[in-house]
C-alpha cells in the first residue's frame, strides 16, 4: 500500500529513523496487517520514497507499507489516520501490486517551499533569486557521505519563483535528483543569503511533494505515478 | 511572524525535547480548564519519559473533567541559555502555557541531584522561587516522589509536599486548590486546607529549632491547620487503584522506551541501606487478571513492542511465572516481548527466566551488594555466595555472556576483607563462564563491576550511620581498580564529590534550603550530569552559608537525636528501624516478612498490611 501522509511542522525536527519507529508503532497500533521482517527482533516492513531532511516539513511524504492481505484503500486510510499521532495526517492510500517498482527508485526531485519572515534580509534573499537562477553556477558547501564537498548546487534548481505573501515572502522551488544526490533546503536557503550578502534570514521550510518522471518525461506527484 | 520559540528550537542540540505532539499526549484545551497542573520533572525530557509515576498521575489527572495537566521539563543548557536571552518563559509541552499560568505546579522529586533543576525551572518559569516570596496569583507549587520523605532542604521552595502513593492524594490536592480558587480563598488559607489533607505537609506551618552543636532540638507545628504528625497516603487496593490504559509514546528515543507494567509495589525483603524498601510497605500485588487487561489496553494504545514488568523485586511477584506465560502467549502473534527488569539472583525464577530467554537474551543483573557474606548480612541481603555462582552459572549455561554485579562500597561496618571479597566474586563469575565448554557458551563474556558509594537515607535502618569521606572512598576505588585489572571485568565507579551531596541532601534539615539556594545563584543546575557538577561552587555555597557538608554525610548520628524527618510517619516505626539496625552491627539476618511477620510497625493499621493481616 502507498501512502501519502503529512509530517507537520511541529515534527520536523524528529529525524528519519525516528520518524520510521513512531510509523511502525502507528501501524501495530492500527491492527492492519502488515509484514513483519524475519529473524530474531522481527519489526514491521515499511519503506519511505526518501527521507526528509530535519528541519524540514512535510506536506505529502510518501511511503509503501507490504501488507499481509488486500485491504480497501479508504478503510486503510480511516484505521491508519486513527492510529497516528495528530501532527501525523494520512492523507491517502493507493493499493499497488508487489510488482510497482520501489519507491525511492522512482524519485526525481521534490517541490520545495520557503516561507522567509518580512524585513530586510528576506528582501534581499528574494531579490538574490533572479540572479541566481540567471547564473550557471553556484558553488556551495554540500554534505555528502564523504564529508563536505564544494559542489555546484545551481543545476539542482530547476525552477523557482519568489512572491510576497502575508507574513514576508514565499519561495517555491522545484529540486531535481542528480547523480550526486539531492540538495536541502537548508544549503540552498544559505547560498541565497550569501548572495544576497546577509548572515540568515528566519523561515520554515516545506516539503510540499515528492515528484516523478512520468512516461512523457513530465514530473508528477510520486503518489500518482502509474502502474503499468 | 515564525514564532519565538520556534527560532530559537532551530538552534538548539535536540529540539524534539521541547515539541511535544506525541501520540496520547492530545489532552483537552487549557483555556477550558478550570483548574491546570503543571507535571514538572525536574530533569531533561528522556529522563522525564521515562518515569511511570509521571505517566500514572498525568493520566489521572487528564481523567477529572475539569482539570487540565500538562508535563513540563527541564532544559538542557543550549536551551535554558536561549530562554533567558530571549525571555522566554518555561512552558508545557502540549500547550506551550508559561509555567506560571498554571494553578498547580507539581514536582516530582527522585533524585538529590536534581533540586537546583527545581529552583531554574522555577524561576525560568516566572515564578518566586521562594514559596515566602509568592503571591495571590502565583500557583501553587508542590511536590511529591521519593525524595519528598525528607522534604527538608526544599521547605523554603515547595509551598505542599505530598506523602506517599500519589494515586488518591494527587486529586485531593488538586481539588482542594480548584475549590479554594473557586470560593475566592486567599493562598493562605488554600495552603490551610492542603495542610488538613492527610499526607500533606505545609512547611511554612512549622519552625524548627537547633542545638549549639547544630543537631534538631524542636520541631512543631506553628498553625492549628497543620498536624504534628504527617502519615504517607497508601493505596491499599493496586486493582482498584488507577492505571494509565494509554500512556505518551515518544517520537525520540528515552531511557526507558517501552511499556512499564507495575506488577507490585513495596518489597518483603528488608534489605537494611534500601529506603524503598520501607516507604513502599506493605507489599501489594495486582492481581494477573488485572495486569493482563492493562497489557493488552496499553499495547493497543501504544504499539510498543516490549512490555516490562516494574517493581523492586518482580521475582518476588507470586504468579511471575503464570503471569508471563500468560503474557507471553497473548502477545506473541503481535510481535511483544517480555522483560523482567530486576531479576534478583535469590528470586524463583528457573522457568521465567527460561522464558523471557526465548524473546530476548540481554544482559543479566546481579546485586549481591557486598563482597562477603558477614557484610551481606549486615546489609540483611538474603544472598548466599552458593545461590549466587549458582545463578552465574545457570546463566553462562543458557546462553548469557553478559553480566552485571552490583556492590556498594562504604557500607556500615565494612573491613578490607569485604572490598577483597567484591573482587573474589568478579573472578568466580569469570571462573563460572570458563567452567562452560567451549562451543556450548556464548562467546565474548563481559563481566561489568559497578560499585556505588553507600548514602544513608531517611527511614532506613541505616540513616544514623556516616558516609565515608570522599578521601576513604577514593582510597578504596583505587584498591579495587587494581584488584579488578582482570580480563573480561569491567569495573565502574561512582565520583565520590556527587555521592557526599547525595548524602547531605538525603538527611539533611532546614538549613540546607540555603545551601541549595545559593549553589544555584552561583550557577548550579543539571547536577545529575556529570559534566555539568560543578563541586567547587557547591563547597563555596557551603561556605558561604557557614555549613559544613561533613556535619551532615559524615557524622554519626545519635540513638537519641531527634531527626529531620521524624515527624513523618510511613508505617514503619522508628523503633523498628533502631533494632534493624542493632541487629546489623551483629551482623544478624531479618528473614523476610512473608515467613512471618516481623513487627515493622505497618501492622499497627488494621487490615493494611497484606501478609500479616
Ligand atoms: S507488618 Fe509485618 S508482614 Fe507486614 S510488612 Fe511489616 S513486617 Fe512485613
Amino acid at each position: 500500500m502507498i501512502v501519502v501522509f503529512e509530517k507537520g511542522l511541529v515534527l520536523r525536527h524528529i529525524g528519519h529513523l525516528d520518524l520510521m519507529r513512531s510509523i511502525q508503532r502507528a501501524l501495530r497500533r492500527s491492527g492492519l496487517p502488515v509484514r513483519y521482517s524475519n529473524g530474531f527482533n522481527p519489526h514491521i516492513q515499511l519503506s519511505f520514497a526518501s527521507p526528509l531532511s530535519v528541519g524540514v516539513a512535510g506536506m505529502r511524504e510518501v511511503m509503501d507499507i507490504p501488507l499481509e492481505s488486500e485491504c480497501d484503500e479508504a478503510e486503510f486510510t480511516q484505521t491508519l489516520a486513527r492510529a497516528m499521532p495528530a501532527p501525523l495526517k494520512v492523507r491517502r492510500a493507493r493499493a499497488v501490486p508487489d510488482t510497482f517498482p520501489t519507491l525511492m527508485a522512482l524519485v526525481a526531485g521534490s517541490n520545495i517551499r520557503m516561507e522567509l519572515d518580512a524585513g530586510q534580509a528576506a528582501d534581499a534573499v528574494a531579490a538574490a533569486l533572479p540572479p541566481f537562477m540567471a547564473s550557471d553556477d553556484c558553488v556551495a558547501l554540500r554534505k555528502t557521505k564523504s564529508g563536505e564537498n564544494s559542489t555546484n548546487i545551481r543545476p539542482f534548481v530547476t525552477q523557482a519563483s519568489v512572491e510576497p505573501s502575508g507574513t514576508g515572502y514565499t519561495l517555491r522551488c522545484v529540486i531535481a535528483n542528480r547523480a550526486e544526490g539531492s540538495l536541502k533546503p537548508s544549503v540552498l536557503m544559505k547560498a541565497l543569503c550569501d548572495l544576497a550578502g546577509v548572515e540568515a534570514v528566519p523561515y520554515l521550510a516545506y516539503r510540499d511533494a515528492i515528484l516523478a518522471r512520468a512516461g512523457d518525461g513530465a514530473l508528477i506527484a510520486l503518489e500518482e505515478y502509474p502502474y503499468v | 511572524m515564525i514564532d519565538r520559540i520556534e527560532q530559537l528550537l532551530e538552534r538548539v542540540e535536540k529540539p524534539a525535547r521541547y515539541t511535544g505532539g506525541e501520540m496520547n499526549t492530545e489532552v483537552k484545551p487549557i483555556a477550558q480548564a478550570e483548574v491546570s497542573f503543571a507535571f514538572c520533572f525536574p530533569d531533561t525530557y528522556e529522563v522525564a519519559m521515562s518515569h511511570l509515576g509521571m505517566k500514572i498521575l498525568y493520566d489521572i489527572l487528564n481523567a477529572l473533567p475539569y482539570a487540565v495537566c500538562e508535563r513540563v521539563c527541564m532544559p538542557w543548557i543550549d536551551m535554558l541559555e536561549g530562554m533567558r536571552r530571549e525571555n522566554i518563559p518555561l512552558f508545557s509541552l502540549e500547550s506551550r502555557t508559561a509555567l506560571n499560568r498554571f494553578d498547580i505546579v507539581g514536582f516530582t522529586l527522585q533524585y538529590e541531584m536534581s533540586y537546583t533543576n527545581i529552583l531554574e525551572m522555577l524561576s525560568l518559569g516566572g515564578i518566586p522561587v521562594k514559596s515566602a516570596a509568592r503571591v495571590e496569583s502565583d500557583p501553587i507549587v508542590v511536590a511529591g516522589g521519593p525524595c519528598a520523605y525528607n522534604p527538608e532542604p526544599l521547605h523554603a521552595f515547595i509551598d505542599a509536599f505530598m506523602l506517599g502513593d500519589g494515586e488518591e492524594v494527587i486529586v485531593k490536592v488538586t481539588d482542594a486548590v480548584h475549590d479554594g480558587r473557586k470560593q475566592g480563598l486567599a493562598r493562605l488559607e488554600i495552603l490551610r486546607r492542603l495542610a488538613g489533607i492527610p499526607g500533606v505537609y505545609v512547611p511554612a506551618f512549622y519552625s524548627a529549632r537547633y542545638h549549639g552543636d547544630g543537631t534538631l532540638q524542636s520541631f512543631d507545628p506553628i498553625d492549628a491547620a497543620a498536624p504534628a504528625t504527617v502519615t504517607k497516603c497508601c493505596v491499599a487496593d493496586l486493582d482498584a487503584a488507577a492505571y494509565p490504559g494509554a500512556i505518551p509514546v515518544p517520537y525520540t528515543q528515552i531511557v526507558h522506551d517501552r511499556i512499564m507494567l507495575e506488577i507490585m509495589r513495596g518489597c518483603t525483603r528488608g534489605c537494611r541501606f534500601c529506603q524503598a524498601g520501607m516507604l513502599y510497605r506493605p507489599v501489594r500485588e495486582r492481581s494477573v487478571d488485572r495486569l493482563l487487561q492493562l497489557a493488552e489496553q496499553l499495547v493497543d494504545s501504544t504499539g510498543y513492542e516490549e512490555i516490562s514488568l516494574s517493581s523492586l523485586s518482580s521475582g518476588d511477584y507470586s504468579k511471575l511465572s503464570e503471569l508471563c506465560q500468560k503474557l507471553m502467549e497473548r502477545f506473541a502473534s503481535r510481535r511483544v516481548s517480555i522483560s523482567l527488569p530486576s531479576l534478583r539472583i535469590d528470586s524463583v525464577v528457573g522457568d521465567s527466566l527460561a522464558q523471557t530467554q526465548k524473546v530476548k537474551k540481554t544482559s543479566l543483573t546481579f546485586a549481591p551488594e557486598a563482597g562477603t557474606q558477614r557484610l551481606r548480612d549486615v546489609i540483611n541481603k538474603g544472598v548466599t555466595q552458593t545461590d549466587l555462582l549458582s545463578r552465574l552459572r545457570e546463566a553462562f549455561e543458557g546462553g548469557w555472556n553478559s553480566v552485571k554485579l552490583y556492590f556498594m562500597i562504604g557500607l556500615p561496618t565494612e573491613t578490607q576483607a569485604d572490598l577483597e571479597g567484591i573482587a573474589h566474586l568478579a573472578r568466580e563469575a569469570v571462573n563460572a563462564y570458563y567452567a562452560v565448554p567451549k562451543g556450548q557458551r556464548a562467546k565474548g563474556l563481559r563481566v561489568t563491576c559497578s560499585a556505588s558509594v553507600f548514602v544513608p537515607k531517611p527511614f532506613t535502618p541505616f540513616q544514623w550511620n556516616a558516609q565515608d569521606t570522599m578521601e576513604t572512598v577514593r582510597a578504596k576505588q583505587a584498591e579495587l581498580r587494581r584488584m579488578l585489572n582482570l580480563r573480561g571485568v569491567t569495573f565502574h565507579w561512582h565520583d565520590p564529590s556527587v555521592s557526599l551531596l547525595e548524602a547531605c541532601f538525603a538527611v539533611g534539615d532546614r538549613r540546607l534550603a540555603d545551601v541549595l539556594y545559593r549553589a544555584w545563584e552561583l550557577g548550579c543546575r543539571l547536577d545529575g550530569w556529570s559534566d555539568q557538577f560543578r563541586y567547587d561552587l557547591w563547597m563555596r555555597a557551603f561556605a558561604d552559608c557557614n555549613l559544613d557538608p561533613a556535619f551532615y554525610a559524615n557524622r554519626e548520628r545519635g540513638a537519641q537525636e531527634l531527626l529531620p524527618w521524624d515527624f513523618i510517619d510511613i508505617g514503619v516505626t522508628k523503633a523498628y528501624l533502631r533494632l534493624e539496625a542493632e541487629r546489623a552491627l551483629r551482623a544478624e539476618t531479618t528473614p523476610d516478612c512473608r515467613e512471618g511477620c516481623n513487627g515493622c510497625g505497618i501492622e499497627r493499621i488494621e487490615g493494611l498490611c497484606t501478609i500479616c493481616g
